[in-house]
């Protein structure tokens, strides 16, 4: 059997995954304007909250996945509203915001350990039949993602064309100006976080159909998100996108020829590689 | 008394990677992340050249220091090429690409199940929290004399404005370099105390939560206050310990010591980022 459209359906349901990520962290980061490292916790508790009401509870998967969603939308909102607004009130450096969402990370990834433990979960097998497409076989959670991360990009390409839309395009371009013309700049950060929150959380509830849950999950996402952003071209839509697939490939066809334990570590030398030479990443401004 | 002797070792070994990194942190403002890599390589190091090769502790941990050494020469010429958030960014990288080595090259590092059987340099845990409170002792002399010599009123300086410093000639890029691999090598040091203590290493204790930790510990106790990095050890390691007294189940415990650490770094941008007895905010 051949191993490369079995490699490529690899890379694009992990870029699939990854440009979700990437496309949430990078409509966050236009806004606030810092590497929100909470932000893989996020996902991770969007997925725990599904596990919690569908597995623990009972709930149907229809009404669970909508609170997960909420769920991350909330936590999201909530975080911002006590610890990132008020330190950007005092005009905190970037650092000091840093160091606070490593802080906010620690918590939420300690939180998940102790209330679900920190073993291996999975959300359902339902969703598990299999599909081929060009030789290559898919989960139907798999094309789900795939379906997620396209549906958010039109999305949020969409969102530009409206008013709100608009409103935050000039807060992320210059925030001063943004108050002065009479924008609500603290209103639009919100509806920026309650966005990215929720598509953190849809992210993790996906991971947890895909592969499973474990409170530390949220790491691995986030540096997923980062590194797809980053090597795109931080501050565009597109380039998340792209940036996602990339890392996607990259990491596929590196497992393939070192193996799957270097994972990580074959993302990360692609990020800095990327630092080193394309700071800008692939897609401009 | 054995348990205070434990703890006070602990303090010692934390104490030295406190102030390490506050040389990096605290003086120099390189916000680095990646500490726990160095103080993995340290352990790594002497951990194998103890087991495999047979040496004794006291040349073990010299070539362990070495190799920390050299491994964050290169690892700081890459870092020296970004800036606040990136710089931040690319060192928690680098932690995550060394934590995957002491777990993937099995080969050496014989991956998740460790390495076992370290031997002590001396037998009793008294003179091994001595041994280490010397070296705690050695470190704060130091990092003292280092931070009040021309070369730390430089490093300062770097941290206030770069761009100034560069003017009057001062190569910056050399002296953060330099101030990096020290850093690291002192990492190393409290890494081959910890491992020849414990006698037993994997990979788990070198990853990027023990670096957010260490950072605690400096944030805790003051930026670019070395007494405060001694203080901020003595707090974070006892801290835990009184949360084991109120009964928790050890699994538990772990988690609730993370949770308090997520909560002091939160707690303390918000309200001290200085730390109690800082002299510098981030």
């Amino acid at each position: 059997m051949d191993i490369v459209p079995q490699l490529v359906a690899n890379s694009v349901i992990a870029g699939a995954l990854y440009a979700l990520l990437a496309l949430g962290f990078n409509f966050l980061y236009r806004t606030v304007k810092f590497f929100d490292l909470s932000y893989g916790a996020i996902a991770a508790t969007g997925g725990y909250t599904v596990f919690a009401l569908s597995k623990l509870a009972g709930l149907s998967i229809w009404l669970a996945a909508p609170a997960g969603v909420l769920a991350g939308a909330l936590l999201a909102w909530l975080i911002n509203l006590t610890i990132y607004r008020p330190l950007r009130a005092r005009r905190a450096s970037n650092l000091v915001l840093l160091v606070a969402a490593l802080g906010v990370m620690t918590i939420l990834q300690a939180a998940l350990a102790i209330i679900f433990s920190s073993q291996f979960q999975t959300l359902s097998a339902s969703l598990s039949t299999v599909v081929e497409i060009a030789g290559g076989v898919y989960t139907v959670t798999q094309l789900v993602i795939l379906a997620a991360a396209l549906l958010t990009f039109v999305a949020l390409h969409l969102l530009k064309r409206t008013r709100l839309g608009k409103s935050i395009e000039a807060v992320a371009d210059d925030v001063e100006v943004a108050r002065i013309t009479g924008l609500k700049v603290e209103r639009i950060t919100s509806a920026v976080v309650l966005t990215a929150g929720a598509i953190a959380g849809l992210a993790g509830i996906l991971v947890g159909f895909d592969t499973g849950l474990e409170p530390t999950m949220g790491l691995a996402l986030l540096l997923k998100a980062v590194i797809a952003a980053i090597v795109g071209g931080l501050g565009t839509a597109f380039g998340a996108l792209f940036g996602g697939f990339l890392l996607g490939a990259v990491e596929n066809f590196g497992i393939w020829q070192f193996s799957g334990e270097w994972k990580d570590a074959i993302a990360f030398m692609l990020l800095i590689v990327f630092l080193v030479f394309r700071p800008q990443g692939l897609v401009r401004r | 008394m054995e348990y205070l002797i434990h703890l006070g070792i602990l303090v010692g070994i934390y104490g030295i990677l406190g102030l390490s990194l506050n040389l990096l942190v605290g003086f120099t403002g390189l916000l680095s992340v990646t500490h726990a890599a160095f103080y993995g390589l340290g352990a790594y190091g002497a951990a194998l050249l103890m087991v495999e090769a047979g040496w004794s502790f006291w040349l073990a941990w010299p070539a362990a220091l070495l190799l920390a050494m050299l491994a964050s020469v290169l690892i700081g010429l890459v870092l020296s090429r970004f800036r606040a958030d990136y710089y931040v960014l690319a060192s928690f990288g680098f932690n995550v690409i060394v934590f995957s080595l002491f777990l993937n090259l099995q080969s050496v590092t014989r991956g998740p199940l460790g390495i076992s059987g370290i031997p002590r340099p001396v037998a009793s845990n008294l003179s091994f929290l001595l041994l280490t409170l010397a070296f705690g002792f050695l470190t704060y002399l130091f990092c003292r004399w280092l931070t009040r010599s021309s070369f730390g009123r430089v490093l300062k300086a770097i941290r206030d404005d770069e761009g100034a410093i560069q003017v009057f000639g001062y190569r910056a890029a050399h002296y953060k370099l330099l101030i990096f691999v020290t850093a690291a090598g002192l990492a190393a040091l409290a890494g081959a105390l910890y491992a020849s203590y414990i006698t037993f290493i994997d990979p788990s204790t070198f990853n990027l939560s023990e670096s957010i930790f260490i950072l605690a510990i400096i944030i805790l106790g003051g930026l670019a206050n070395l007494r405060g990095s001694l203080a901020g050890a003595v707090c974070l390691v006892l801290l835990p310990e009184i949360l084991r007294f109120v009964g928790f189940p050890s699994e538990v415990a772990a988690q609730m010591r993370q949770l308090v650490y997520g909560l002091l770094l939160v707690v303390l941008m918000l309200h001290r980022p200085q730390g109690l007895v800082g002299e510098y905010k981030l």
